[in-house]
């Protein structure tokens, strides 16, 4: 089918010669009549021909990085920032510190600075980093990090040198007695090369000690003090929200998934005032289990691939090739792999042919290969899980469940689960002041809108039910309500019982990175509403994500995640993984269920308890009356009886409970907290201890 | 609210406080005091309270074939404080208790519905009421009579009057220490209270031959108004429906004291079988009062199955059996003092068979008086009656 070239001119220069003539020509042969326009030519096409740089092709298709809003653009900065630091700092064996600095220079303008205490970067190697799009250490091994292709900061810079035209600064110090290196550098999105503004194109040097600081507060240069580190300070064009797929959000989602980090804030209405710092504090030093780099596994690997390997290994014979270049190919599964493929072991790498490598990549897929060795993966564990879930979520029952690594396309991969159950959601107890900035910042249409997007756990119903208690109509504008209007609204989202509007929360996590965008396109998401949570004592509508006040934080850890888009935010759905994320979800979900079981018969057994107790009084007044009984005596001495009843009905729900309780308890993957019991005995006597049930 | 002095030595009124207690009464408040002390020396040794009371239901039943009359066994029904579907009951248990008692000491009666009036209010701390209608009251008072042994009018309670009776009967009220004669009572005849026994009202002379009981008013005042109880010299009475413990208790006392014959004409329905029934032998759900109550010798004269074809009545009378009917009429056919019965089984049978039921009023369809006048006479001639 001929495409109509009209239709395609603006991506024409994106095509190869051939693709090019062949459109022509069939344009012509449909057009038979010449029209008397100049049509282009060949040759006059081969002009406007040329090669495209990453970084042009990036600048032009930026949402395919996360910069497609400025809402977007200043999370994923500060995100591919935090990202790298985190990385470096966890390579190099520091205990990782951060601090973030978003300013806010212009109506749309922000000023970003990140910095780590990692181990620095080397002065040559600081303007490739961060100004040349795919330049990165990451991309070429194997090995679990947070950051894959050597994109991200590099296209934040280039990002910011776009809206603002404000170069990116970076300043790096590998050890105290060494000097800092200073950078201010812009993308040249043509060649996708680094363009160094400062000290004549050659960078500055900052001297340590005192001169140093002199140096830094004469040129306004943004640093912390720190013996070795990064940092690096982007201007963009920005906004800045809260609430839902925010900063804030990712800076906590982070630090939930990362306990070994302490992260320093400054959000832009801190007034850059050290004070006004938010601080998230490592609740652990131990730096998670390094990951060890992996050779690929053949299951991975793709004919193409295969052959750039075969023909990068020069000098080798098949069998040296085959166990030197991947994993779990012992010389004894070489010679199988060769057998099935009809090749000799002992030939030699350069004599294989296109014929002859397919042959073994077949044979690589049908020889049965044992999985990868799955040291690579560093999972953050059911104990840090719990600990970190805690910290940032407020409930009453906590569950993790880690998966044993499994493997999908050769690539070894381990799913961890961890579900925080109870607590309120964020809109019962945000502040008037808040609820009046939130309001004041948000851009949605409607109220509705507004609360579903803004607070996590709020569904529509539970919208619906806020805003009909408030008395506002379904289509209130957010925007435009009076100081009095939103103390109405503060009072009904402090006083509607939302727990029952409430959806699960769902965290989503790939190598610790928290993922905030596409939720639905996710395989996580996706495996979360597909599970039957009913059966764990959620209520749940078909397909839809359960309700109630549940958290559910779900991390893949993997050499290779594999995401649907270069920005990082949905994990691609592969059978295998869809299949641990089921286990795994399943697994928690069941811990729940015993949960949610037992504290259902202890409210029943408590519900009964006060049924019976209710009539005590009364019993206790008619006897008095009849035998002129103390009264008083009497109602203490049936409490007694009704105590020991009661205390006799809690031990044997102890005991039955107690196999559960033991299980659960000392489950080292489960935590529960124990909040004061909601149902005692409530004493009749004080008449309003007593409520209608 | 009425209010009655309960003996003649009691009508020295005056101040409440010196109430004069008969034995009875202080044998009534000695079981209710027993109650009490039950229950406050279970709390005191940490035990769960309970109440023992009769069952009251078929399974504790049992028809004394020798005194042919309703028995009740000796299964008793424990009721908890600590049990959830019984903490109610047992505490309205013991608010009766505790009503009835200071009814005694005050010596005061009260109406069923009074009581229940008395003792409803919200439990204390809650909207709770502690007796939502009288329905819930009056089997929490029966209870307490089964569970104390004792009689209603022992608790200083009474049901309101239903039923009524005409015939030369003499009587004395000690209530109130009038003299009635119950052939000059007019033409709705003696209203029978509910407490009829030989202290209250006592019999003077009664110079009838039998009595007819029939089933309710409209059929009862056609006898009065056709004179039928002056023609036939007998007592006539009716129950309004189920007779309640007033008008059985005195259906007893005149056929034990005065050896009268009772006849009963009801409907021809499992209804009318079982008002019968409960006349003979007494009923399952008081089958404690049997002994006061039941009159085995009882006849069941009417209407009869048979009686649409003997009586050549029209077609209009029928009333087709419902599900309930025929249900109701297959477990009174199976109840002991009916499953042996030949005549009764036959009876029951033909009305099944006929597949609808008559009132007595159906008779008036044929003549006005014909039920009066020509019914009746010829059965009771005849001595044609089930019995």
């Amino acid at each position: 089918m001929p495409r109509q070239p009209s239709k395609n001119g603006q991506h024409a220069r994106g095509r190869t010669a051939s693709d090019a003539a062949g459109d022509t020509g069939a344009t012509t042969a449909s057009n038979g009549h010449a029209s008397k326009r100049r049509r282009a030519t060949a040759q006059s096409m081969a002009a406007s021909q040329r090669d495209i740089s990453v970084s042009e092709f990036f600048a032009k298709n930026r949402h395919l990085l996360g910069f497609d809003n400025p809402r977007k653009a200043l999370l994923t900065t500060i995100k591919e920032a935090v990202d790298n630091s985190l990385d470096a700092c966890e390579e190099a064996g520091i205990v990782p510190e951060i601090w973030v600095h978003v300013e806010q220079t212009g109506a749309n303008r922000f000023k970003v600075g990140i910095q780590d205490n990692g181990p620095g970067i080397l002065k040559k190697q600081i303007p490739l980093i961060f100004g040349k799009l795919l330049y990165g250490s990451k991309f070429h091994r194997l090995r679990m990090s947070r950051g894959q292709q050597g994109i991200g900061i590099s296209a934040a810079g280039m990002y910011g040198v776009l809206t603002t035209g404000k170069p990116v600064k970076i300043a790096s110090k590998t050890s105290a007695r060494k000097p800092a290196h200073y950078y201010e550098i812009k993308i040249d999105t043509k060649k996708n090369l680094p363009e160094i503004l400062n000290g004549r194109g050659e960078g500055v040097d900052i001297p340590p000690g005192e001169a140093g600081w002199k140096y830094i507060e004469k040129h306004g240069i943004e640093w912390v003090e720190v013996q070795h580190g990064t940092r690096v300070t982007i201007e963009l064009e920005g906004k800045f929200v809260r609430g839902r797929g925010s900063v804030d959000e990712y800076l906590e989602q982070t630090a939930i998934a990362n306990p070994h980090v302490t992260i320093h804030y400054l959000d832009p209405e801190s007034g850059s005032d050290p004070a006004n710092e938010k601080l998230y504090e490592r609740s652990t030093d131990q730096l998670p289990k390094e990951p060890k780099e992996i050779k690929p596994h053949p299951y991975g690997i793709e004919l193409g691939m295969l052959m750039t390997m075969l023909a990068d290994a020069r000098g080798m014979t098949l069998s040296q090739f085959l166990t030197s270049s991947f994993s779990r190919v012992s010389s004894g599964v070489a010679s199988r792999v060769c057998q099935t493929a009809g090749l000799k072991p002992r030939a030699s790498t350069q004599k294989i042919g296109r014929g002859e490598a397919d042959k073994l990549f077949h044979a690589l897929q049908e020889t049965k290969i044992s999985s990868p060795s799955t040291d690579c993966i560093s999972p953050i564990g059911e104990e840090l899980l719990l600990k970190g879930l805690h910290q940032v979520v407020p409930g009453e029952f906590y569950v993790a469940a880690t998966r044993p690594p499994a493997v999908y396309r050769g690539n070894p991969f381990q799913i961890e689960v961890a579900l925080a159950y109870g607590g309120t959601t964020g809109a019962n107890r945000v502040p008037l002041e808040v609820l009046r900035d939130l309001l004041a910042e948000c851009d949605a249409r409607t109220l509705r809108q507004f609360l579903t997007t803004t607070f996590y756990g709020l569904g529509t119903d539970a919208a619906d039910q806020i805003i009909k208690a408030a008395g506002f109509g379904s289509r209130t504008s957010p925007s435009k309500l009076k100081p009095a209007e939103i103390k109405r609204l503060h009072e009904a989202m402090t006083s509607v019982n939302l727990e029952a509007g409430q959806t699960m929360n769902v965290l989503r996590y790939a190598n610790r990175v928290p993922l905030q965008f596409q939720h639905a396109a996710c395989a996580i998401t996706q495996s979360v509403m597909s599970t039957n949570w009913r059966s764990y004592g959620l209520t749940q509508s078909r397909g839809q994500l359960p309700s109630g006040p549940v958290t559910i934080m779900v991390h893949m850890a993997s050499v290779w995640v594999p995401f649907t888009s270069e920005s990082k935010e949905a994990v691609a759905g592969y059978p295998e993984i869809q299949k641990e994320l089921r286990l795994a979800l399943q697994s928690a979900g069941r811990k729940l269920g015993m949960y949610l079981r037992r504290r259902m018969k202890v409210k029943q057994e408590g519900e009964r308890r006060n049924i019976f107790l209710r009539y005590l009084g009364e019993v206790a007044s008619a006897v008095s009356d009849i035998n002129k009984t103390d009264r008083k005596k009497l109602y203490d001495q049936l409490m007694l009886v009704a105590k020991k009843k009661t205390a006799t009905a809690d031990m044997r729900l102890d005991e039955r409970g107690q196999v559960i309780e033991a299980e659960l308890e000392e489950d080292p993957s489960v935590l529960i907290v124990n909040e004061p019991a909601e149902v005692g005995i409530r004493n009749p006597e004080t008449k309003n201890g007593q409520a209608t049930s | 609210m009425a209010k009655r002095p309960r003996k003649a030595s009691d009508k020295k009124k005056a101040d409440t406080e010196k109430v004069v207690l008969t034995d009875r009464d202080k044998k009534t408040l000695r079981d209710l005091l027993g109650l009490a002390d039950r229950i406050v020396n279970d709390a005191q040794k940490k035990r769960d309270p309970y109440l023992e009371i009769p069952t009251r239901a078929l399974s504790n039943v049992r028809y004394n074939k020798t005194r042919r009359r309703i028995e009740m066994g000796s299964n008793k029904n424990r009721r908890e404080l600590f049990n959830l579907s019984q903490a109610k009951s047992y505490m309205q248990t013991v608010l009766v208790a505790s009503g009835c008692k200071q009814l005694i000491e005050q010596g005061k009666t009260l109406s069923l519905r009074g009581l229940y009036y008395k003792l409803k209010r919200d439990v204390e701390g809650t909207k709770e009421p502690t007796f939502v209608d009288q329905g819930e009251c009056d089997p929490v008072i029966e209870d307490v009579e089964v569970g104390l042994n004792s009689l209603r009018e022992e608790l200083h309670l009474y049901a309101s009057n239903r039923g009524n009776l005409a015939g030369p009967l003499v009587l004395f009220d000690h209530a109130t220490g009038d003299e009635i004669d119950c052939a000059r009572m007019g033409s709705a005849g003696y209203s029978i209270p509910s407490i009829v026994e030989n202290d209250v009202i006592e019999f003077k002379k009664c110079t009838a031959k039998f009595i007819l009981h029939v089933e309710k008013d409209t059929v009862w005042r056609r006898f009065a108004e056709d004179k039928f109880w002056q023609k036939h010299n007998c007592i006539l009475t009716h129950g309004n429906g189920q007779p309640p413990r007033g008008v059985r208790r005195i259906l007893s006392r005149l056929h034990h004291e005065y050896k009268l014959p009772v006849y009963c004409l009801l409907d021809n329905d499992p209804w009318g079988y079982y008002i019968y029934s409960v006349i003979k032998q007494g009923s399952i759900n008081l089958a404690f009062e049997s002994q006061r109550m039941a009159i085995p010798d009882a006849k069941f004269l009417g209407l009869r199955s048979k009686d649409y074809e003997r009586c050549e009545l029209s077609p209009s009378v029928k009333i087709s059996l419902s599900d309930t009917d025929i249900k109701r009429a297959k477990q009174i056919a199976s109840y002991p003092w009916f499953e042996h019965k030949k005549a009764w089984q036959k009876e029951i049978q033909q009305m099944l068979k006929n597949g609808f039921k008559m009132e007595v009023e159906s008779l008036i369809s044929k003549d006005i008086t014909y039920v009066t006048e020509q019914y009746t006479p010829a059965r009771l001639e005849e001595g044609d009656w089930l019995d």
